[in-house]
């Protein structure tokens, strides 16, 4: 538990310190809050005009017009500044060689992996915080307080960006190079995302619908919508457990190989 | 304290080093020579549990590497030969991290990086980031991370390689000082370097130990016979006719009034040749024993080695 801590402080402070986290959140919080700011405007233009039609609805639900298609957009933009938070994890220590001596002390592979990764995890958690005021000003306004649908999109979207995040230490304890890693982790989401689109699904085969339960942004759909469905909670988890094991066992095997 | 087992290691098809066995007593420093690529990096890689050997097996304290590696790891300091450190972190921060990964209980931890500061004179630059330090300063920081759990066990690779005459000299007396508190493992190409600071050397070559003893011994046995170098005032053709007619000299060979006599070995003739001399009436002006050093063994046996493969 100790060297997990000391770990995670150590790559927590490196984040601090360097300029990467920064720009990714930047990045992150002005192309979230366009987005955010766009379909808001959107929502008010189209409830002006809903209320001048008596024969329309009076009102439209927030959720479904601002969060559901922000959250889902979201995907694109974790896709692409998540993976430069992972790249330098395990690729910088191999190429600098600082991971020689970590390799001698008395610390456990998994112990490396998790304190990275929760380091790593950190920053998403102030990025999905950041968003939060815009929220809160959204409900101000509508004067309502639908507070349950909004929070299952951010357990969505962490539960994603940890998917995200977990993918790409095991890439980068596979690769020596921070660049390469960055672009096979990119490779490698789009390759989850579009993976469910390999058969179409209205073919009626049962490969179709197997590969679309593997699409790692299907699997957001149910949290935007507001539903947690224990089959999306599962893949996700599932996800993350795997590449974590694997990112420990990637290092045993390189030791191994020398 | 340290115990090899036939250990080989392969990359992929490579032998790096091939059945290696050496043991190390508690307290002793031991030389660990070769020319670059013998394998001196990759055996100390094997003992400090970087990585498992192919074959063969390596025990620190009695826990063997392949078992237990984190309880030889508790016990073992390792400093690389380039050691590759957090440049992004400053001295003191590095060294209480690095004691917290290593054990170090946390009550200790603070007056523990204190005592490592004061120990390799690092209270100039405690508050420097590390890639901001010289080569020297930085091979105190690496020495500064190995001792920081204060382990029984020092695995150097190279530790004064790159470094200036006085702070070779500083890391020398350093090592030296620990001899008897913890076993030492030094590898080096520098060779008077062994003769100074260690008590038993092992040489290597091409993955294959040629060599282990003591550091005084090492050359025994590889000497056919036993010189001894003289100078002589006196007619040389004389004084050659009469160090000849000794019983057990094998030849004699001058230059001038200096003369370098072999006789046979493990006979130590300079008392004859002395008495010899003098009764001539010739001037005895100096005489030593020339025994081979360091680095005629080392030569020899590496040398000898390869034409032997040839």
């Amino acid at each position: 538990m100790r060297n997990i801590a000391e770990i995670f402080k150590r790559e927590a402070r490196h984040y601090y310190t360097s300029p990467i986290a920064y720009v990714v959140i930047v990045i992150f919080t002005a192309v979230f809050g366009f987005l955010y700011f766009r379909n808001l405007t959107y929502y008010s233009q189209l409830s002006y005009q809903l209320m001048q039609n008596p024969y329309y609805p009076q009102r439209i639900d927030l959720v479904m017009a601002v969060f559901a298609p922000l959250f889902s957009s979201n995907s694109i933009i974790f896709l692409l500044v998540i993976p430069p938070l992972s790249m330098r994890l395990f690729a910088e220590e191999k190429k600098s060689g600082t991971i020689e001596l970590m390799f001698t002390y008395p610390v456990k592979d998994i112990q490396m992996v998790l304190g990275k990764w929760l380091a790593s995890i950190t920053i998403l958690f102030v990025m999905l915080a950041l968003t939060v005021p815009g929220v809160f000003m959204a409900f101000k306004f509508a004067g309502s307080w639908e507070w349950g649908p909004v929070l299952a999109g951010y357990l969505g979207m962490f539960l994603m960006g940890v998917s995200f995040l977990s993918l790409g230490i095991l890439i980068s304890a596979v690769s020596e190079n921070q660049i390469v890693a960055l672009i096979i982790s990119y490779g490698a989401l789009l390759g989850f995302w579009f993976i469910g689109w390999a058969i179409d699904p209205n073919s009626g085969k049962k490969i179709a619908d197997v590969l679309t339960e593997f699409s790692i942004i299907q699997h957001l759909d149910n949290f935007v919508k507001g539903v947690i469905d224990t089959k999306n909670v599962l893949y996700y988890v599932l996800f993350i457990f795997t590449c974590v094991f694997l990112s420990a066992r990637v290092l045993e095997s390189k030791r191994w190989r020398g | 304290m340290i115990k090899i087992e036939n250990v080989t290691k392969m990359y992929g098809p490579t032998v790096a080093v091939k059945d290696v066995s050496f043991e190390v007593e508690k307290g002793e420093i031991l030389g660990f020579l070769g020319p670059n690529g013998a394998g001196k990096t990759t055996t100390m890689r094997v003992i400090t549990g970087y990585f498992p050997p192919t074959l063969g097996n390596a025990y620190v304290a009695g826990h063997s590497v392949l078992d237990a590696p984190l309880e030889v790891k508790r016990r073992i300091g390792y400093v690389p030969e380039t050691p590759a450190m957090y440049n992004d972190m400053f001295v003191k921060e590095y060294i209480r991290y690095i004691g917290a990964l290593k054990g170090v209980p946390k009550s200790e931890l603070k007056s523990r990086v204190d005592e490592i500061i004061e120990t390799c004179a690092l209270q100039s630059v405690s508050e420097k980031s590390i890639g901001s330090l010289s080569k020297g300063f930085k091979q105190r920081v690496a020495l500064g991370q190995a001792l920081v759990n204060d382990p029984p066990v020092l695995i150097l690779d190279e530790p004064t390689s790159g470094l200036d005459p006085k702070q070779i000299h500083e890391i020398r007396s350093l090592i030296k000082s620990m001899e008897g508190d913890r076993t030492i493992i030094l590898s080096t190409h520098i060779l008077p370097e062994v003769s100074m600071t260690c008590s038993k050397v092992v040489i290597i070559n091409e993955g294959v130990i040629v060599a282990a003893d003591t550091t005084e011994n090492i050359g025994r046995g590889l000497t056919e016979s036993h010189q001894v170098e003289l100078t002589i005032g006196g007619d040389t053709a004389r004084v050659k006719d009469t160090i000849s007619g000794l019983e057990g000299i094998k030849s004699v060979s001058s230059s001038g009034n200096r003369f370098i006599v072999d006789s046979e070995k493990d006979r130590d003739l300079r008392a004859d040749i002395a008495r010899k001399v003098v009764e001539g009436g010739f001037d005895l002006l100096e005489m030593r024993s020339h025994s081979m050093t360091l680095e005629d063994v080392f030569l020899k046996l590496v040398t000898e080695e390869e034409g032997v493969r040839q």
